[in-house]
């Protein structure tokens, strides 16, 4: 079941388009990323399906509510996380909590969220006195104190350190094992990689693909690379073995170092003929594909330059 | 608790932990009590003055300051993805603010009529109606300069360059009487000026004129609508 659904979207500011006939729908239950540079309307998609911006054209449906007409009965069931937003710097945490809790019909009990996001000891510390990695685990324990079905978190591990990246990714698969549907924006590769279900790809105002990311880095079909260096030849050159092998555009070898060239899914096929003929090789190497080669083979520019 | 009260209720907490809040109580007392240990027993100017200054430094200062920075933080924002409308906020905000400033002008009075022994005045009802307009002026401009203003730092300085010229031509600086003829009938209709005037009035045993309290119902009227009109919550 669809609990969103988003059909031509299209949102203009003056004479400039921000959003051009978008279109997506998310699964209940998945982690759904939007993926994008900065600017390219990842943020206004998300702000016009919560219902805090309004759109000029196409439709939006969430849990069967439109954002606009059915607002109040919507935001009882939803949990957002705003980019650059604060809190007063003298309220402490647990009153947050507490006072967004109220907000809701049926909260969820935030003495739990305070454990489960390692707030526990910072219970009585006010706002301005957290770390960015604690104010970050307070937003979205705030995002999910009115016991939500959908989350909207917008650039959740921005200014965090490895580590703390790491735990935030685990702590947002529980929220997804516990049944709420998540929508994740980001401009993070790694991230949208390491978590979500599927994927929206945002170019200026449009949606160019969305898939799993492993679809979406299967769907390229760019020339990459194998490499290794040959043990035991066994009297078969490798460098000729490989000719007929589909996909592959090109054989060189320097030494013992050999690199295969190729397309799709050469890579299987290279190393079940290796074995064929009894060839033993080290050192094997795949240029592994990721999402950075997917967006590149899909706008045509590369991800991080150009924004 | 519902929502609306919970809201209050930790304002207030933030309310109370504000140091300017504090400053908003204790610089008209202390006006009060450094010229009130040599006024004269009937005197009529000093605790109005004193009073229109807590007023003042409220609805100009203190209030604006808190609702830009509470948009600048994107405080009314997020709230607006909740089911409490933003709009309880600037409600909750209104309500505390005006009773910070009962607060402060009840400590003046009970100052003022115990330790100083000043005069207060007879007639409850003209005081109350002159102080409920007053106040409406005041908070009026300073939802004003939080409408305009784009964060909380602007609102602080535009309410301050504001609060030093309407001071002085309110006559909270200096007696009227040592002032330019012509800046004193300027004075005496603007919102501070007006509303020091109606006091001061009242003070004197009768009930201000009801041009006086004209001007403070118009002040309030047309600068809330502008208000209204200009306000943004992002």
């Amino acid at each position: 079941m669809a609990v969103i659904e988003v059909t031509d979207l299209t949102k203009r500011y003056a004479d400039l388009t921000v959003l051009n006939g978008v279109s997506f729908s998310v699964e209940d239950g998945e982690i759904f990323g939007i993926l994008g540079p900065n600017g390219t309307g990842k943020t206004t998609t998300v702000e016009c399906v919560e219902g805090l911006r309004r759109p000029d054209a196409g439709s939006i449906r969430v849990l069967g509510l439109d954002p606009v007409k059915d607002g109040r009965a919507l935001r009882e069931q939803i949990g957002v996380q705003l980019q650059h937003t604060q809190l007063p710097e003298n309220l402490k945490v647990w009153e947050a909590l507490d006072l967004y809790a109220s907000f809701y019909a049926k909260p969820r009990d935030w003495r739990e969220l305070l454990e489960q996001w390692g707030l526990a000891d910072k219970r009585n510390a006010r706002f301005g006195k957290l770390s960015g990695g604690q104010k970050q685990r307070l937003f979205i324990a705030l995002a999910l104190v009115g016991n939500p079905r959908v989350a909207f978190l917008d650039e959740l591990t921005t200014g965090l350190d490895p580590q703390a990246r790491r735990t935030t990714w685990e702590l947002i698969k529980q929220v997804r094992a516990s049944g709420v549907t998540v929508v994740l924006v980001s401009h993070f590769m790694d991230e949208v990689e390491e978590l979500c279900d599927r994927v929206a790809v945002f170019d200026r105002g449009s949606v160019v693909a969305i898939d799993t990311p492993a679809g979406l880095i299967e769907g390229i079909d760019a020339e990459h690379q194998m490499r290794f260096t040959v043990m035991t030849e066994n009297g078969a050159d490798p460098a000729g073995l490989f000719d007929d092998v589909p996909g592959v555009s090109g054989v060189s070898r320097t030494g013992n170092r050999v690199v295969v060239t190729g397309r799709g899914d050469f890579a299987t096929a290279v190393t079940a003929r290796l074995a064929r003929h009894h060839v033993l090789v080290s050192d094997l190497r795949i240029d592994k594909r990721t999402l950075d080669d997917a967006f590149l083979a899909l706008t045509g520019r590369s991800f991080t330059s150009d924004n | 608790m519902t929502a609306l009260a919970k809201l209050t209720s930790v304002e207030l907490k933030l309310l109370v932990r504000e140091p300017g809040a504090m400053f908003a109580l204790l610089i008209p007392l202390f006006i009060l009590v450094v010229f009130g240990s040599s006024i004269e027993p009937g005197d009529t100017v000093l605790v109005p003055m004193s009073l229109a200054i807590a007023v003042g430094l409220v609805g100009l200062y203190l209030m604006p300051t808190t609702l830009a920075t509470y948009r600048e933080r994107g405080i009314l924002r997020r709230l607006s993805t909740t089911p409490v409308r933003p709009g309880s906020m600037l409600v909750v905000q209104l309500i505390l603010q005006l009773v910070l400033v009962v607060a402060a002008c009840g400590l003046l009075l009970t100052v003022a009529g115990t330790v100083l022994g000043a005069h207060l005045p007879d007639a409850a009802l003209p005081a109350l109606v002159t102080f409920l307009l007053g106040t409406a002026a005041l908070f009026a401009i300073g939802l004003l300069i939080a409408a305009l203003a784009p964060n909380g730092r602007a609102a602080n300085g535009i309410g301050v360059l504001l609060y030093f010229p309407m001071a002085f031509l309110a006559g909270l600086m200096q007696p009227v009487d040592q002032m330019p003829a012509i800046l004193a009938s300027i004075g005496r209709y603007t919102p501070l000026g007006a509303f020091r005037q109606a006091l001061q009035d009242v003070w004197a045993g009768g009930s201000p004129s009801l041009l006086l309290w004209g001007v403070l119902a118009a002040y309030a009227v047309i600068i809330s609508v502008a208000a209204a009109r200009l306000f943004r919550w992002e």
